[in-house]
């Protein structure tokens, strides 16, 4: 049953995926271009097709390496929103705590001379640090006061970006690019013009982090105590209460992951695909991961699909508009069909649960003793109310549930 | 003094048309985070509108301003039929699709500004140039110390403003639909048992925030920076839906709550020019309505009565 329902939530990001293309060939075909053009240009600029020419010492697997190194801060920024949705917080600082981490870390290790074997650990420990620090806080305010975590988030945003915009131009400007001046290449997380067989491209030495982390993440919600607390915080906050969870502490220590992650998505970001910071902007990448997120239905897991598909759109527009002469704003108009059509995903499974439910309520009515084996996955066992949490489309049931909850 | 007033002013009255906007969606049980993305398509229609009238009909650019404001109510309005839609028919998340909406409202303004200004206009730029909106005081009104700056250098849309917050107090508060948009909000099945659908109401109402907020956004536009391009998201949406928490989702102490932001915003900008400081340090000062909420909710939000039906998809099986 938790294999199919797997399946199922799949099935439904694909047919998503499908329609969103659907809908952005007809835009493109509006526009006077030719669909499978674009997206071959897509692909192209994204190092999954070769391109027709490339510049000396350039090959499909420096574009590749290009994508996997913008693809390792998406990775993280999603999983930040992943785990704080699973604990029914929606964590929309992303960005700001991206900037925060990747500022301080700019400015206490990336400015400072200390070498590559010291430089990079403390530039990740700093990103957890201020990260989870930035999370930790928004649960505060959430457990403590009742703040609404999609307000602060918002506040914090505008807050971490205004000082560091201020920090920024007052100390660190660089008088040519107009952002903050560049860091020590030793303090970089990803590693320049690296000889990969003969072709230079990038390395980004925190892609498997990232991926590790997202097996973490899987393995705490589905394996451990504090992974089953997020969980059933996630689907009922009183519930879990009157349970004798401590709900408090979950909200606060789930924000303090979350942002530990959206922490890491900073400094790779900052000090890893970029070197600098452009003051007074936060990166998409904080918002799209709301979308990669949304996409895996807040699997650890199937985030790491949905981030290589959304930066797969992201990192090969610039190519396919340069080519294909069709305004960058297509891949960002992608995102949100995408997102649109998954935000609807939870009707097709609602539509799915009913007919399946519909089904259940056959066999029980024509096979008679159905009690304990005809029922759903949720009642068989206690606790799996929350425990069938890892299959993508739950959370959308529980909504239609709580519907009467006190 | 009087320049913090009239700055404060014009930043507090868009923000409450759009706070309004999200009363009435809230209210009515829906949830919306959307107000960032309607306002700004809302700006986008608006400023759509103007650019058309004045530089394909002879027009004068007057007729163009009102009627920029029409358009951009519409065009919010059916902007937020996709909210609408998405949380009522679809049984969305409403959080999930407010969000959604205002990433895919930064996507389609921009995408579409840019092709309608290379089509139309022969140049690929991202914006729509408006002209600055006329200004003017209330005589007698103006010269009265302090207060008058009330009523000194208003913009024409303060006025209609205020009128349409009056109206929408009214239909709130005193009126069938008001009452219903609200028993909405708290207690769904009552309506329904009533024999009224709450689907219906609930659209009407999510209408009505996109509508106000579209307004917003078009006031913005041609109070802040007479053009609409992307900075129209700077977070106006989000400060209306803090003003709007802050308020109890109550008309009244929402229009507080929004002269508090504007009037904190204006004088610390003030307090910058008056101290003749760097002008780096605005950056620092652009923080102080956004920290204030964050004090203000500290003390406000153990408070906060959210309607009760808020957030939920309406069930006809739920008891």
């Amino acid at each position: 049953m938790k294999a199919s329902r797997r399946l199922e939530g799949l099935l439904v990001a694909g047919v998503a995926v499908l329609l969103a293309l659907l809908v952005i060939s007809v835009i493109i075909l509006a526009v006077g271009k030719n669909p499978l053009l674009v997206f071959s240009s897509l692909l192209q600029g994204a190092g999954w097709l070769p391109k027709p020419k490339y510049a000396g010492g350039r090959g499909v697997l420096t574009d590749f390496m290009g994508l996997l190194d913008a693809m390792t801060p998406m990775l993280f920024a999603a999983l930040a929103v992943a785990i704080a949705f699973r604990a029914g917080l929606f964590n929309i600082g992303v960005a700001g705590q991206m900037l925060a981490a990747g500022f301080l870390a700019t400015v206490i290790v990336g400015y400072s001379p200390l070498t590559a074997v010291l430089a990079k650990p403390l530039v990740l420990l700093v990103g957890l640090a201020v990260g989870g620090a930035l999370g930790a806080f928004v649960g505060f305010l959430k457990a403590r006061f009742n703040i609404h975590e999609v307000v602060s988030t918002i506040m914090l945003n505008y807050i971490v970006l205004y000082i560091t915009s201020f920090f920024i131009k007052s100390y660190y400007i660089d008088p040519v690019s107009r952002q903050s001046r560049a860091i020590s290449s030793e303090a970089r997380l990803t590693l320049m013009n690296v000889d990969l067989g003969g072709l230079s491209s990038r390395l980004p030495l925190c892609f498997l982090l990232a991926v590790a982390l997202a097996v973490l993440f899987y393995l705490l919600l589905a394996r451990t105590r504090l992974g089953f607390e997020i969980r059933a915080v996630g689907k009922s906050r009183k519930a879990a209460q009157y349970s004798g969870i401590n709900a408090r502490r979950t909200i606060v220590l789930s924000m303090a992951l979350s942002g530990c992650s959206a922490g890491l998505a900073g400094v790779t970001y900052y000090l890893g695909c970029f070197n600098s910071i452009l003051p007074a902007e936060l990166s998409n990448i904080g918002f799209d991961s709301i979308a990669v997120a949304l996409l895996a239905n807040s699997n650890p897991l199937g985030s790491i699909l949905s981030s290589l598909l959304i930066t797969t759109l992201t990192y090969g527009s610039n190519y396919m508009s340069s080519t294909a002469g069709i305004s960058e704003y297509i891949a960002s108009l992608m995102i949100g069909v995408v997102l649109l059509f998954s935000a609807c995903g939870g009707f097709f499974q609602y539509l799915l649960g009913r007919r399946r439910k519909a089904l259940e309520l056959d066999k029980e009515a024509t096979g008679g003793a159905g009690i304990g084996t005809g029922g759903s996955s949720g009642s068989s066992n206690p606790g799996a109310g929350a425990g069938t949490g890892d299959s993508p489309g739950s959370e959308y049931d529980q909504d239609a549930k709580a519907a009467g909850q006190p | 003094m009087n320049p913090i007033i009239i700055d404060g002013l014009s930043f507090a009255l868009p923000l409450l048309i759009i706070a309004i906007g999200g009363i009435f969606s809230e209210r009515s049980g829906v949830t919306n985070l959307a107000l960032e993305g309607l306002l700004g398509f809302g700006a986008f229609t608006g400023g759509l509108c103007f650019v058309l009238i004045t530089q394909i009909l002879p027009m004068d650019s007057a007729v163009a301003f009102y009627l920029s404001f029409l358009a951009a109510a519409l065009g919010g309005c059916a902007f937020s039929l996709i909210h609408a839609l998405l949380c009522i028919k679809l049984r969305a998340n409403q959080v999930i699709s407010g969000v959604v909406i205002n990433i895919a409202a930064v996507a389609l303004t921009g995408f579409l500004t840019v092709q309608i200004n290379t089509l139309a206009f022969a140049g690929a730029s991202n914006k729509f140039l408006l002209t600055t909106a006329p200004r003017f005081s209330v005589p007698f009104l103006c010269d009265i110390p302090v207060l008058g700056a009330f009523f000194t250098k208003l913009y024409p849309f303060q006025p209609l403003i205020v009128v349409l917050a009056v109206i929408c107090w009214f239909l709130l508060y005193r009126s069938r639909i008001g009452l219903r948009i609200r028993a909405c909000g708290s207690n769904p099945q009552a309506v329904d048992a009533a024999g009224l659908s709450v689907g219906r109401i609930r659209l009407f109402a999510v209408a009505a925030s996109g509508a106000l907020a579209g307004l917003g956004g078009i006031c913005f536009a041609y109070s802040i920076s007479a053009n609409v391009s992307p900075s129209i998201y700077f977070g106006g949406g989000f400060l209306a839906i803090a003003a709007m928490i802050f308020g109890n989702w109550k008309l009244v102490p929402t229009l507080l709550a929004c002269l508090v932001f504007g009037f904190a915003r204006s004088a610390a900008s003030q307090l910058v020019l008056l101290l003749k400081m760097d002008s780096s340090v605005t950056d620092l000062a652009m923080i102080v309505p956004y920290a204030l909420v964050l004090v203000l909710l500290v003390f406000f939000s153990r408070n906060t009565r959210a309607p009760k039906a808020l957030g939920e998809v309406y069930d006809k099986g739920q008891r």
